[in-house]
């Protein structure tokens, strides 16, 4: 065999080698596209999530039945930012996730089938100064730098909320948007003045030395929500069962989570470990310190909340009013929650 | 050399213009060349550097279109290329990514393998690089180059070569003992030798008859026959006055070979 | 003419001095966030004990050898035929050039929205950082090739598929090679990028991953590390291309130098 000849079979032998070798240590199940089966398919259905306490609930769901059933009933898909998560789940090949409530509304505005079908959580925001700063009230922020998540998020609606009742307008500051897992390093850096997204962002900053909080979101605006959970409308009218399975999931879990300061330890250490490869010291520290700093009971939609939501955003131009909660949001499967028990999972020892 | 046997290349009326070659002006390089070469005749035309010499015998070998007359090899007009007529580039055409036999080899790819080796061989020797067989040209000296180009030539069994310069690169010695060589193969192959120089004592070296262009547009000066018996003696009475007469049909004054020397230069 | 030893101490030295000053500004900076080398080099070996330090470079050589191979074979042949054919030249070089200097990063949201959550994304856009310079330098190759050596093929009636073969690919063999050393290099350069989409292994994965960690930047500065040292494994690798017989004559002024 000439030499040339020898290399180019080389090279696509390793590639095949590799090819192999990459499917085997790091192959999810392939794809056996089997739509239109009784049970979900874990493999097709993927839930999109980001490793913040917001969407919580989204694994330990799959870790609880893990543990009770030996398998989850669904895929959870770890983001790093927004845009990414938004693309995924555009693209079709995610049928659910969580998202920012004013992102999935805008969708909507914008033409997207997507229904809000349930809560993700409540509270868990804060918005972090440095703690050298001399940043203690409202009037303070003029002229300084804030990392938001999204333009379309609750964090800049609450910012917009209290600029505004303080007598300012959201002109004063300066947003911009920045994946939550870059902010604490940002304001460690002095790169921005101020940073708003979920915990456990916020309280790393807190305890690792250099954040103090400026506001918790639960003190301008009581059972703030950040993130819903969305399901394209394709995925209702083909897999209501699997929409409902996880509506329950996500609510049984809430619940579980909420009923015992030993299963929020508990599942600190599983999702930090399994899910979020975090240390588990920071989401018990958030999950903790105070427990109600994040909430995942009372996760029912309900109209007046997205009302509240819909008129900031209007006020701030984000929603033009073409959109309404009946539009967006479909309360079927979460009316059907009402009556969820918390799992029965308690660790063994 | 006027025989009765056809002729093996006759060039009728040939002319060639470049449209538009300088500021849209179209460009006359040669213009009624009339030649009637004999098989297995060596012929050499000079002509001042950038003459046009090169582009004439690209036409005459086919690689380019003429825009006036016409050229016949065997009676038949010449149109294209054509394998049984090689020509050997002035920069020299030899493949770098060959290695010297495969190079040598290059012109017989579809005779029979046992065959083609054993021409190889043969071509091999009789340009002297025996030995170099598995080289590749980078690693030979401009002369081996040269050398491995006349072999591919030869390998594949033509009956004209058209040269254009070939030996233009080399240094002198290399030069004179590339010359000699050429002579004793061109005696043995019998091939029709078509070739292009500017060098008055190289084509004086070579040709039976040597054909003298004048400058752009070109056209033949004169055609001058040397009959002296090879190898020749540069310093002999009938060499210098032959060699004389180009010069003076070149236009140059043949008494003073420093001017003759002087135009080289500056065309060089 | 350097000495052996003097090749080998002169980089050493070099990266050393680095390293250490790398150390010491971290320590005298008093940073609790930045790692020290030494932060990153535990960093290395903790992932190793986790066992996943070979998931993730066999999942990022993986990602990088599809994507640069699709590229190679799909932009060499089309940077042949782009490059002889006049017409298709015209015809393709303006698309080619405007799709050119389009960063991959740009393509993410595209290749999410067209492969959503497979490999195939970050193949995707390992495949387009890498088809460009294969294609550009191919294209130019094919346009510069010497006219001596298309004439002489023609003279000895080579023609067609075998002209391709014989003549253009080898002539052109060495400025084709010295694309595609460049693409490998971009490549490898963008697996970060493309792993920032939802991949759950590879270097670039590790690094979003760490930064989803809290105060892990020993693993990213581990990660990037990592991303360094193979790259110049790679580009040693490749490197060795340039030396075959047949394409040797297309390097000779380097190898003179």
């Amino acid at each position: 065999m000439s030499k040339p000849r020898l290399i180019i079979f080389l090279v696509v032998g390793c590639t095949l080698v590799l090819s192999l070798v990459h499917y085997w240590l790091n192959g999810r199940a392939a794809s056996g596209n089997s739509i239109g089966t009784a049970s979900t398919d874990v493999s097709t259905f993927r839930v999109g999530f980001l490793p913040v306490t917001c969407h919580l609930t989204c694994p330990v769901t799959d870790w609880i039945n893990q543990n009770m059933v030996g398998k989850g009933f669904y895929e959870p898909v770890r983001f790093s930012g927004w845009p990414e998560l938004k693309e995924a789940f555009l693209s079709g090949d995610l049928p659910a996730t969580f998202l920012l409530a004013p992102m999935a509304m805008v969708l909507r505005q914008q033409g997207v089938p997507v229904k809000i079908v349930y809560l993700g959580h409540r509270d868990g925001t804060a918005l972090m100064v440095h703690k050298d700063s001399k940043i203690f009230n409202f009037n303070d922020l003029k002229g300084k730098t804030i990392a938001i998540p999204n333009r379309f998020s609750n964090q800049m609606l609450i910012i917009y909320k209290g600029l505004r009742d303080h007598g300012m307008t959201i002109d004063d500051v300066k947003l911009v948007e920045m994946p939550p897992p870059d902010m604490p390093a940002a304001l460690q850096a002095k790169a921005v003045d101020g940073i708003t997204a979920a915990e456990p962002f916020m309280a790393q900053t807190e305890m690792d030395g250099y954040g103090r909080v400026f506001y918790q979101a639960k003190e301008l605006w009581p059972n703030f929500i950040s993130c819903v959970l969305v399901v394209h409308e394709r995925t209702i009218r083909e897999h209501p069962e699997w929409v409902q399975q996880l509506v329950d999931g996500i609510a049984r879990s809430g619940k579980w989570l909420d009923s015992d300061m030993e299963h929020r330890m508990e599942a600190s250490e599983a999702v930090a470990k399994n899910y979020y490869h975090q240390d588990p010291r920071l989401l018990r520290f958030v999950l903790s310190k105070p427990p109600d700093r994040v909430t995942y009971t009372n996760l029912a939609l309900a109209r007046k909340d997205f009302e509240v939501i819909e008129r900031l955003a209007l006020e701030a131009g984000i929603l033009d009013g073409s959109v309404s909660f009946d539009n967006y949001a479909d309360t079927t499967f979460s009316a059907r929650t009402h009556d969820a028990q918390p799992y029965s999972w308690e660790m063994k020892q | 050399m006027e025989g009765t046997s056809p002729p093996k290349i006759l060039l009728r009326d040939l002319s060639m213009t470049f449209p538009g070659a300088m500021n849209g002006v179209p460009l006359p390089v040669f213009e009624r060349v009339n030649l009637r070469v004999e098989e297995g005749e060596f012929v050499c035309i000079v002509g001042p550097s950038g003459c046009g010499k090169t582009t004439l015998l690209n036409v005459i070998a086919g690689f380019l279109k003429t825009t006036g007359g016409h050229v016949l090899i065997d009676g038949e007009e010449v149109l294209v290329p054509d394998h049984r007529r090689i020509f050997i580039f002035q920069e020299c055409g030899v493949f770098p990514w060959l290695r010297v036999d495969e190079n040598v080899g290059f012109g017989i790819l579809h005779s029979p393998k046992e065959n083609r080796r054993r021409i190889i061989r043969h071509y091999v020797e009789m340009v002297g690089l025996t030995g170099f067989e598995k080289a590749y040209p980078s690693e030979l000296s401009g002369g081996m180059k040269q050398r491995v180009e006349i072999a591919r030539a030869l390998a594949a069994n033509p009956d004209v070569l058209f040269m254009d310069e070939p030996f233009g690169a080399l240094d002198y010695f290399t030069r004179l003992r590339m010359r000699a060589e050429l002579v004793s193969i061109w005696e043995r192959e019998k091939k029709t030798i078509l070739f292009v120089t500017h060098d008055v004592e190289e084509a004086m070296q070579l040709a039976d008859r040597v054909v003298v262009m004048s400058r752009r547009p070109a056209t033949i000066r004169t055609i001058i026959e040397i009959t002296l018996p090879r190898p020749r003696v540069l310093d002999a009475q009938e060499y210098i006055d032959m060699r004389n007469g180009i010069f003076e049909a070149m236009g140059l004054d043949h008494s003073g070979l420093g001017s003759a020397s002087d135009a080289k230069k500056s065309s060089d | 003419m350097r000495s052996s030893l003097e090749r080998i101490l002169l980089p050493v030295g070099v990266t050393s001095c680095f390293i250490a000053l790398w150390h010491g500004l971290v320590l005298w900076s008093g940073s609790t966030i930045f790692p020290t080398p030494v932060d990153a080099f535990t960093g290395i070996v903790e992932l190793m004990r986790h066992g996943v330090l070979l998931n993730y470079i066999v999942a990022s050589l993986f990602r990088v050898s599809v994507g640069f191979l699709l590229a190679v074979l799909i932009g060499i042949p089309a940077g042949l035929f782009v490059g002889w054919f006049g017409r298709a030249f015209s015809a393709f070089n303006p698309l080619i050039q405007i799709l050119r200097p389009i960063s991959p990063i740009a393509w993410i949201p595209v290749a999410i929205l067209w492969f959503g959550l497979s490999d195939l994304a970050p193949i995707f856009l390992i495949f387009l950082s890498s088809i460009f310079p294969i294609l550009t330098a191919t294209i130019a190759a094919v346009q510069n090739i010497q006219l001596v050596y298309l004439r002489a093929a023609r003279n000895f009636h080579v023609h067609g598929l075998a002209l391709f073969k014989k003549i253009i690919l080898p002539a052109t063999m060495p400025q084709i090679i010295t694309g595609i050393r460049l693409a490998l290099g971009i490549a490898w350069l963008v697996v970060v990028a493309a792993e920032m989409i939802a991949v759950n292994s590879g270097l670039g994965y590790l690094i979003i991953d760490a930064r989803n960690a809290g105060k892990r930047y020993d693993l990213v500065v581990a990660g990037m590390i990592l991303i360094g040292l193979i790259g110049l494994i790679l580009d040693l690798a490749i490197r060795k291309l340039q030396q075959l017989d047949e394409v040797r004559w297309g390097f000779q002024s380097f190898a003179a130098r």
